[in-house]
């Protein structure tokens, strides 16, 4: 099956693959070759890919999964590889943003914080995802 | 000779002022490339993003519409979104765009403007201006396009206004940059004829397809999505004019600061002469006698 993960920013992936698995609302579904056309909201979290019997991981912030005529395309708000993640920048981005959201009450308006929390769950989400992946090619000292 | 003073005094003048719009027009410049990029790079997402909008919307129940897609109760209120840049010095272009908003709007439109070029014409219009942003010297982040969207939400849903629609500068090629108006709401499942539906119907209905959970409860995120990049790609093409307009301007300021170099130097090296020729005259007569 032919797949297309798209944002905004560029196409993040391309290619012939055998699998993905995504988190939708009512939780997570796998779509395989041939499956009857679809189309889903997709939520924060966790594409897994397989291609060639290697699996893959991007972290995703949102957005939808539309299948048909075996071909799907993920419309992304952000998404990136797990290989790509960087895990101090993530990390910087996580401190960054719970600083922020403690300093709520100190007149913060309600679009900086909404931005903060968005951020740290973005961080949040990287850091869960890069650390799997890091589970899998090689395991933490 | 004082005059041959301030002919230099011109001449250096004219030379600073060439350096300068030499240095904003390829600052514009390499924006200009950045800003192309950002709006190459965003089109399969946007091209993508409409096709299966305007796929779905198709599909939707009339009886079901979600609140963007409805019309509003015709209390003839629009709300007017006019974009442009937050600094002059790009040629015609704030001008251009507001005479459009002039031609384009009446005075019982509501008001949101983007970039502070368009402020004061706006506020000078006697009607309701009821946000202003700046528009900023950098490519627009898609962040910006959050407190722009829940106002025109705010508007619209709560049906202050029953029509939203944006004017900005569209970039048609590199020489032409057009203001234009773009309706923004209620979308309309791309009016299509009676002709047209005939022949997609039986397409649509032949073409099975499954939602996850229901189409009900995906449209109004996929619309507000939509609405978002729709926004976004206006914020993108209007910078990208104003690049494009701004570098053409100061490659124009350029080259007439040239021609006055060139006119004044010849003025110049004229007078030296003259002097040269006026002194050598009084030698040469104070000699003979």
């Amino acid at each position: 099956m032919y797949l297309e993960i798209i944002t905004p920013e560029k196409i993040i992936y391309k290619g012939e693959i055998d699998e993905i698995v995504v988190n939708t609302a009512d939780g997570e579904i796998a779509v395989l070759p041939h499956h009857v056309n679809l189309f889903t909201k997709v939520m924060p979290g966790e594409v897994t890919l397989k291609v060639d019997g290697k699996e893959q991981y991007l972290a995703i912030t949102g957005g939808f999964l539309e299948v048909s005529k075996n071909k799907a395309t993920i419309l992304a708000d952000y998404a990136v590889h797990a290989e790509e993640i960087d895990v101090e920048k993530a990390l910087e981005a996580q401190k960054r943003a719970e600083e922020l959201l403690k300093k709520k009450k100190e007149g913060l308006t309600e679009l900086d914080f909404a931005s903060a929390q968005g951020e740290l769950r973005r961080a949040i989400l990287e850091l869960h995802v890069a650390s799997r992946r890091r589970h899998h090619n090689r395991p933490l000292n | 000779m004082a005059s041959t003073l301030l002919l230099l005094r011109r001449i250096r003048t004219a030379q600073n002022v060439s350096k300068t719009t030499r240095a904003m027009q390829m600052i514009a410049a390499s924006k200009l490339k950045k800003a192309q990029e950002a709006a190459l790079s965003s089109r399969p997402y946007v091209e993508k993003l409409s096709a299966v909008t305007k796929d779905l919307t198709k599909r939707v129940d009339s009886s079901s519409l979600p609140a963007y897609m409805k019309a509003g109760k015709e209390n003839g209120k629009t709300l007017t979104v006019v974009i442009s840049p937050d600094k002059g010095l790009c040629g015609g272009l704030v001008t251009n765009l507001a005479r459009e908003v002039l031609l384009q709007t009446t005075k019982s439109n509501v008001f949101l403007t983007i970039g502070k070029k368009i402020e004061g014409p706006v506020s000078r219009m006697e009607s309701q201006l009821i946000a202003s942003f700046p528009f900023g010297n950098i490519l627009p982040p898609f962040n910006v396009v959050y407190p722009i969207v829940q106002i025109i939400n705010e508007q619209f849903l709560s049906g202050k206004v029953d029509k939203v629609e944006i004017i900005s500068t569209h970039f048609v090629n590199i020489f032409v940059q057009k203001p234009q108006l773009t309706k923004l709401l209620p979308l309309v499942p791309d009016a299509i004829t009676e002709e047209e539906s005939k022949s997609v119907k039986p397409d649509l209905a032949d073409a099975f397809q499954l939602f996850e959970p229901d189409l009900e409860s995906i449209l109004p995120d996929l619309l507000s999505r939509y609405i978002e990049m729709a926004v976004y790609q206006e914020l993108l093409e209007s910078y990208l004019s104003e690049q494009t307009a701004r570098m053409f301007a100061m490659q124009n300021a350029t080259n007439n600061a040239k021609d006055i170099i060139e006119d004044l130097k010849l003025e110049y090296n004229k007078t030296r002469q003259a002097k040269i020729t006026a002194e050598i005259l009084d030698i040469t007569a104070g000699a003979a006698v």
